[in-house]
């Protein structure tokens, strides 16, 4: 039975296509400034680390962080500088600083969560770091800051 | 503050629910292609009459209650308007349907009566609302669609109470606000907040949804000058058109899928959580201030619940059939699933709400527009509730007992 028809792009034919880009703004910034900013706050953040300051590391990377196809060096960048900030945080500080944080800021930081955890064994991400993290955030921000994640186009 | 009031009506699932104008009767779709209309009989309810003409799933039921008419839409891309006439051989008053011409190539998604009842509106899955008029040339029901700028099915809508704008939520992740203005049938409207001049489908607002989700349910406010929608992202936002200013509310809980104002600064929502929540607010900030699922009060004493089997456990969340399965394979014990007694008497595996598991739909039962003081759920668990209004239990205490 011949299912080569199922393989045909639909989409291609239809002229009034809904676009996956019509579903949301579009990231305001070209790819090399996005890659300046996300350099620009990792250097922030290591400063504020160097403080002991983890919330406001924290807050220094989660405003505006780069979402969208066009910007995969800066999202990059950013995942790293996060993942340095959520390994050299005690397990005790965690609650406090999570609930320290805006609405906002806990949603993006759930992103990156779920992020890291589908890029197992990528730099030095460790499965356990960030599942402790995820258990203090859905504490503090519930099942719909994991709704949110789910929903969100603007992929981080 | 009187407890909640429920009613196990069916041990499938209520896609939708309308009573008519008395509160004696109530139209539901038991997740099937026919109108099942239950009549009051004391502190129960008897299947009346059963309206069959569909042939898929009936998504939406409303009951005008001036004029007595039922109109159905459903997935066979179908609308049907009922009305009581008499049987010329037995001379019995029987519910009769005329057809809708709605022009449509995907499922009817949502229907809603005007506040005149002279037009309705129906939502579809094919980017377009069919605003639907009578035509008595022909006796039948002639629509003309709303398409720009719609881009994906539209899931909800709600009338303007001035009878010519409506509010819709879609899947491609916006509420917007039409004008469903018909020449042969409105008057000439009277200025708004939304816009002056409305020739038909002006877009008088478009809303986006804070983190992308689907806007599942929207509503004006009884006076029609504020706009709520909630959206699968957990969230509820409510709309001020002159700003324009809009406050959201990220909820900690599942999304909303339905809400209903019950006066010009209070909301009442549900969804997911398998609760009503209550949202008020004015134009200087909204806030959710509890549930009127009171999930610390001890239910399922007195004569709280009736109907068939009372606290029903079919039709629960995933855990209750997983929890059926498990005791059924490692003890021997329950039915098969979907018998009434399967799971019966395992207390862990029921919710801590009277809803056992998704409410799809709420709507006003008792006082008038800007002044409701009880609403009506149901839901995928079979049940229909009455809610006191002001019946209102906090939301740490709810959160706290959620945790056991």
């Amino acid at each position: 039975m011949d299912r080569e028809f199922r393989k045909i792009d639909i989409d291609a034919y239809d002229e009034d296509v809904l676009l996956e880009t019509e579903l949301y703004e579009p990231y305001p910034y070209d790819p090399a400034t996005a890659l300046d900013q996300a350099k620009q706050r990792a250097a922030a953040v290591r400063s504020s680390l160097a403080k002991g300051d983890v919330p406001g590391a924290l807050g220094n990377i989660l405003d505006e962080a780069p979402y969208g196809p066009n910007v995969e060096d800066a999202k990059t960048l950013t995942l790293q500088t996060l993942v340095t900030i959520l390994n050299s945080t005690k397990s005790t500080d965690i609650p406090g600083v999570v609930k320290s944080l805006s609405q906002d800021r806990q949603d993006t930081l759930m992103k990156y969560l779920y992020k890291g955890m589908g890029m197992p064994g990528w730099g030095d991400l460790s499965g356990s770091v960030l599942l402790g993290w995820h258990e203090k955030l859905t504490e503090a921000a519930g099942i719909g800051c994991i709704v949110r994640t789910m929903t969100d186009r603007k992929t981080v | 503050m009187s407890a909640p009031v429920a009613f196990s009506l069916s041990q499938t699932a209520i896609t939708c629910h309308a009573f008519n104008a008395d509160r004696s009767q109530v139209a539901v779709c038991l997740n099937s292609n026919d109108v099942t209309i239950f009549s009051r009989a004391g502190n129960d309810w008897k299947v009346a009459e059963t309206l069959s003409e569909h042939d898929k799933l009936i998504t939406s039921i409303d009951w005008a209650p001036n004029s007595n008419r039922i109109v159905t839409a459903s997935q066979d891309r179908n609308a049907y308007v009922w009305q009581l006439t008499p049987d010329p051989q037995t001379g019995k008053t029987v519910w009769k349907p005329t057809l809708v011409l709605l022009r449509i190539n995907r499922a009817a998604t949502f229907v809603r009566w005007s506040p005149n009842e002279d037009k309705f509106a129906v939502a579809t899955g094919a980017r377009a609302i069919a605003i639907c008029s009578y035509d008595a040339e022909n006796n039948w029901w002639v629509s003309r669609h709303l398409k720009k700028p719609l881009r994906s099915t539209v899931l909800s809508i709600d009338w303007h109470p001035n009878n010519v704008l409506l509010a819709s939520g879609s899947a491609d992740m916006k509420a917007r606000v039409f004008s469903a203005y018909i020449k042969d049938v409105d008057s000439k409207p009277a200025p708004t907040v939304w816009g002056e001049r409305l020739p038909f489908n002006t877009v008088c607002g478009e809303y986006a949804s804070p983190a992308g989700g689907w806007v599942h349910a929207v509503g004006f406010s009884p006076s029609g000058d504020v706009l709520a929608f909630a959206s699968h992202d957990s969230s509820i936002s409510i709309v001020y058109p002159a700003g324009p200013v809009v406050y959201t509310i990220k909820l900690n809980y599942l999304p909303l899928v339905t809400l209903t104002w019950t006066s010009e600064d209070g909301l009442v929502a549900a969804g997911h959580d398998c609760q009503p929540l209550v949202f008020s607010g004015s134009e200087g900030g909204w806030q959710a201030v509890g549930t009127l699922d009171d999930t610390t009060a001890n239910k399922g004493q007195g004569g709280a619940r009736s109907g068939f089997g009372g606290a029903s456990p079919v039709g629960k969340l995933n855990s209750a059939a997983f929890h059926t399965f498990r005791s059924a394979d490692s003890r021997g014990v329950g039915g098969a699933p979907g018998s009434p007694t399967a799971g019966s008497g395992s207390k862990d595996t029921e919710l801590l709400t009277v809803h056992q598991n998704t409410i799809t739909s709420i709507r006003p039962y008792q006082g008038h527009p800007g002044a409701v003081t009880k609403v009506s759920t149901t839901g995928v668990d079979g049940q229909l509730v009455i809610w006191d209004v002001n019946a209102v239990a906090g939301l740490t205490a709810r959160m706290s007992s959620l945790r056991t």
